[in-house]
């Protein structure tokens, strides 16, 4: 954003928010936990009759519906939390003002690298979205009185998400890590303020 | 994942639907395992860091509560492995005290990890970038 715009607004700390971290980087933990943990059990569901043993040996009693109840339960909430990991995105971007004279690990600079991660998140919002939706069918009406539960075109496509929010994370990561956007300390320094004041 | 267990418990405990139970144990049966992930990967990383004054204290104390969670964590793991097994229709309240309190100690280490990373920017470049130049 445009620093003269940004002073439209005149409590925002020296992280350029008007509280003390971003709320987002927190956010999108909650959004990949819950969506990993809901494909892993999946994983776990459809791969039952081999590694049923596994669990046999460790004495832990578990029900395969039980593994897609995970599945789905973990699925919906990653989809219900995910409006808001994007919806805190949008607003912190909108008061990010990364340093301009850097270039990223992935040879981006810091208006593609906010671009791309901003296009991405909303991509991969619809993703979870269209799974959640696409695998509620299968648990409800198509698939209901099947032992599998999930098609394994779903868990691909669930793995597949998994690449993208590798590259979106990465994306992000450089946001904090190397254009400073948020970061107190880095801003400190850019403005020549030394981060033990803090 | 231990947000989304003990959320599954609560809304199980009043719905009374044991089916979220099991999606809360698998949850936290998960996070049991995950921790230790993460505190490997914390122990490097805080050793790598080469933190400056302002930052150590904040440091030292998401380092030991992240131990200390693995800790909490195993045995609350634990108990619900034994508590799930006796095939209780409802959680013992006493469970559900300890867990919430598990979220708040949950709650706390995430304000620490992110104070280190976004307010003293440890890691970030420029922060890397200044302690090679003498920030100490």
């Amino acid at each position: 954003m445009n620093p003269d715009l940004l002073k439209q607004w005149d409590s925002l700390g020296i992280n350029g928010l008007p509280y003390l971290f971003p709320i987002h980087p927190n956010l999108v933990h909650l959004t990949l936990g819950l969506f990993i943990v809901a494909i892993a059990f999946d994983i776990v569901g459809a791969l039952f009759p081999l590694d049923k043993a596994a669990f046999k040996y460790l004495a832990i009693p578990v029900t395969r519906s039980a593994l897609f109840d995970v599945g789905w339960y973990n699925l919906l909430a990653s989809a219900i939390i995910t409006f808001f990991t994007v919806m805190a995105g949008l607003f912190e971007v909108s008061l990010a003002a990364p340093l301009t004279d850097v270039t990223s690990a992935w040879g981006l600079h810091a208006l593609e690298t906010m671009i791309l991660h901003g296009v991405g998140g909303v991509l991969i919002l619809t993703l979870i979205v269209g799974m959640t939706v696409w695998r509620g069918f299968q648990r409800y009406q198509w698939r209901k009185d099947m032992a599998r539960q999930v098609q394994w075109s779903y868990l691909a496509a669930g793995l597949f998400v998994f690449v993208l929010m590798f590259v979106q994370g990465t994306l992000g990561a450089h946001l904090g890590g190397e254009f400073g956007v948020h970061v107190t300390a880095d801003q400190m320094l850019h403005l020549g303020q030394n981060p033990n004041q803090l | 994942m231990v947000l989304f267990a003990v959320f599954c418990d609560l809304v199980g405990y009043f719905t009374k639907n044991p089916r979220l139970y099991e999606v809360s144990w698998w949850n936290l049966a998960f996070a049991t395992v995950s921790i230790f992930i993460a505190i490997i990967f914390g122990q490097v990383e805080a050793g790598l860091a080469e933190p400056y004054a302002a930052s150590i204290s904040t440091l030292n104390v998401h380092t030991v509560l992240g131990w200390s969670l693995s800790g909490i964590l195993a045995l609350i793991t634990a108990w619900r492995y034994v508590i799930r097994l006796q095939e209780r229709p409802q959680l013992p309240i006493p469970y559900l005290v300890v867990s919430v309190l598990l979220v708040g100690l949950v709650g706390i280490q995430s304000y620490l990890g992110s104070l280190l990373v976004w307010v003293y920017g440890l890691h970030t470049i420029p922060v890397v970038d200044a302690i090679k130049g003498g920030l100490s």
